[in-house]
């Protein structure tokens, strides 16, 4: 029998696109993920514009992780003008990253996968069912928020950070006033892991190459290198020397690859197994307790890996909060020259590299951006060909669900690169 | 009363900027120093203008006893006119997202009154400007440029309504 699964929209997944898996005589013989939108507009976007415009335009990139878009952008342009910025600079911005990843990962932990796993339709049923988990959600994401007012002026897009550092330091009170919820924040997460790993987890099975940014002393988010867990270790300048991306036919997306043109996971899964040993002792007490072996091999049990991160980021965050004190200038005043050069920083959804040129007036010549998601599109493509046979006696209804899960599982934010996306089945006999 | 005027949308999607930009107009029309008669009651107004607001909606209407947003909507209306969505209307109207991370009005409100039964004692109004054009990069379209003086006025007789 020949079947075809048409998915022309994912429901509850940032984005425009949609999945198409092609069945005959019980194998997938085809499998598109398809992006309409052009995901180097951007690119092209930031052409011409004068570097302390690039974090500005670059947290638009994403209403989620607009923190790691800019920052990114920023190291690639310090990078480029040779500046290293003070230790006080560096805390502040890593501040910045626990806010997003608090808020990103209580979002999709609660509002996204978990309603998949309990079969519920989304959050607003599991909200009718077990509304203190929601609501638990909701403060959990909503202290990331205030962490990220406090520092960027406001939750989403940030308006405070520059090539250099930060337009000014963030007044001391407000975010010292927010210990109680962070130490609130931090129990939740502790609870949250305890919660992840009751869920019921579909089975797969899957031998990733795992790759991430790596830092022997801290949990890698910013600086480093990118490594792999096939024993690959790269400055993250040379980021383009083991890592390609190719254009395929159905995608308006670039699909990232090895250089050997092999498939690597990015995100939790992958931080979690190549720097677990860096985690917060909170966070590692977290995930003992979880009972969860490593290497993680479920895409589904990224849920879990969030969980422990988000321990990770509340434990570090108070800590940050804790010593942070102002000292010495904001931002760092910049001796413009022409120069290239590459960042890459953790974005909770994975690795995303930024490379620029820029000319001696400070102008941007070129840009390059590799978003998370377009790294892992080949990886959800290859696991929904391993999932396709089982979907063939399915109904319709049901195979659209399962693979939606699984898409929703990687929480690929497609509108790094693009917007909606709709849903759709079709069978041909 | 503590009312709330919120712009939201993105500025880079053309006429999805067309809240956040009524919503400045508005405020460069009508500062509150040039509304005497106002003044007090203008003290008792936030204004806020967010990109992709989602569930910080849920924020922002904590405490707040009527609320105006402000948005872009895709409408089969020809781009550039406005629509008022009142308390009632608001629950029912549901836009094109079905994004756990770009959350809808009405679904964000859903879920807010599912979990804080507060919220519906909170009058929620909505403006809509239609759109014509949401492409990544584009400007806003000349029908919304047109329609945003008339934009400012409705937000302006909206809040009145209130003081």
């Amino acid at each position: 029998m020949n079947k075809s699964i048409e998915v022309t929209a994912l429901a509850r997944v940032e984005g425009e696109g949609g999945l198409y898996i092609g069945i005959k005589d019980g194998q997938a013989t085809e499998i598109r993920l398809d992006i309409y939108e052009p995901p180097r507009f951007f690119e092209g976007f930031l052409v011409g514009r004068y570097l302390q415009e690039v974090p500005d335009i670059t947290a638009r990139i994403c209403g989620i992780c607009p923190v790691a878009y800019q920052m990114s952008s920023v190291y690639a342009l310090e990078s480029a003008l040779g500046v290293t910025v003070t230790p006080p600079v560096r805390a502040l911005r890593r501040l910045m990253y626990c806010a997003e990843y608090i808020e990103s990962h209580a979002m999709h932990i609660y509002l996204l996968q978990a309603p998949d796993l309990l079969g519920h339709e989304s959050a607003l049923s599991l909200a009718a069912v077990a509304p203190e988990v929601v609501k638990n959600a909701l403060r959990l994401k909503k202290i990331g928020n205030h962490i990220l007012s406090a520092i960027g002026g406001r939750s989403v897009h940030p308006v405070n950070v520059c090539v250099g550092g930060f337009y000014r330091w963030p007044d001391a009170p407000p975010l010292k006033a927010l210990l109680p919820d962070l130490e609130w924040g931090l129990e939740a997460a502790c609870e949250c892991v305890r919660w992840a790993a009751t869920l019921p987890y579909p089975e797969l099975d899957v031998d990733y190459e795992y790759v991430a940014l790596h830092h022997p002393e801290e949990y890698g988010v910013i600086e480093g290198e990118i490594w792999s867990s096939k024993g690959s270790q790269l400055p993250i300048a040379e980021y383009e020397r083991g890592y390609i991306e190719q254009h395929v036919k159905h995608s308006n997306a670039l699909h990232g690859l090895t250089a050997g043109r092999t498939l690597y996971l990015v995100g939790p899964i992958s931080r979690l197994n190549l720097n677990h040993k860096q985690l917060h002792p909170q966070a590692q007490e977290a995930l003992k307790e979880s009972g969860l072996r490593l290497p993680l091999r479920n895409p589904y049990k990224s849920l879990i890996a969030r969980a422990v991160e988000m321990v990770h980021f509340y434990a570090e965050a108070i800590q940050l909060v804790k010593t942070y004190k102002p000292e010495g200038a904001a931002h760092i005043e910049l001796k413009l020259k022409a120069g290239e050069g590459a960042g890459a920083t953790e974005a909770p959804r994975g690795l995303l590299y930024h490379r620029y040129q820029i000319d001696a007036q400070g102008r941007v010549r070129f840009a390059k951006i590799v978003p998370p998601t377009a790294q892992n599109l080949p990886r959800i493509e290859a696991d929904l060909f391993a999932l396709a046979p089982s979907l063939i006696p399915m109904p319709q209804e049901a195979a659209t669900l399962t693979a939606e899960h699984l898409v929703r599982a990687y929480d690929p934010c497609i509108s790094c690169a693009t917007h909606f996306l709709k849903l759709k089945i079709e069978e041909v006999k | 009363m503590k009312i709330l005027v919120v712009g939201t949308g993105q500025s880079l999607r053309g006429d999805d900027a067309a809240g956040l930009e009524a919503v400045r107009q508005w405020q460069a029309t009508f500062p509150p120093s040039r509304c005497c008669a106002q003044t007090v009651g203008r003290r008792e107004i936030r204004v806020e203008t967010v990109e992709l607001i989602g569930l910080g909606l849920l924020d922002l209407l904590a405490g707040a006893e009527a609320a105006i947003l402000v948005d872009a909507v895709h409408s089969s209306a020809p781009p550039g006119t406005l629509l008022r969505l009142g308390p009632h209307e608001v629950s029912a109207f549901r836009p094109d997202s079905q994004s756990a991370h770009g959350w809808g009005v009405a679904e964000t409100l859903k879920l807010g009154r599912s979990l804080d039964p507060t919220l519906n004692d909170c009058r929620i109004t909505l403006i809509g400007i239609a759109g014509r054009e949401f492409g990544l990069g584009a400007v806003l379209s000349r029908e919304v440029q047109g329609a945003l003086a008339r934009a400012v006025e409705m937000i302006e007789a909206e809040v009145h309504s209130l003081l």
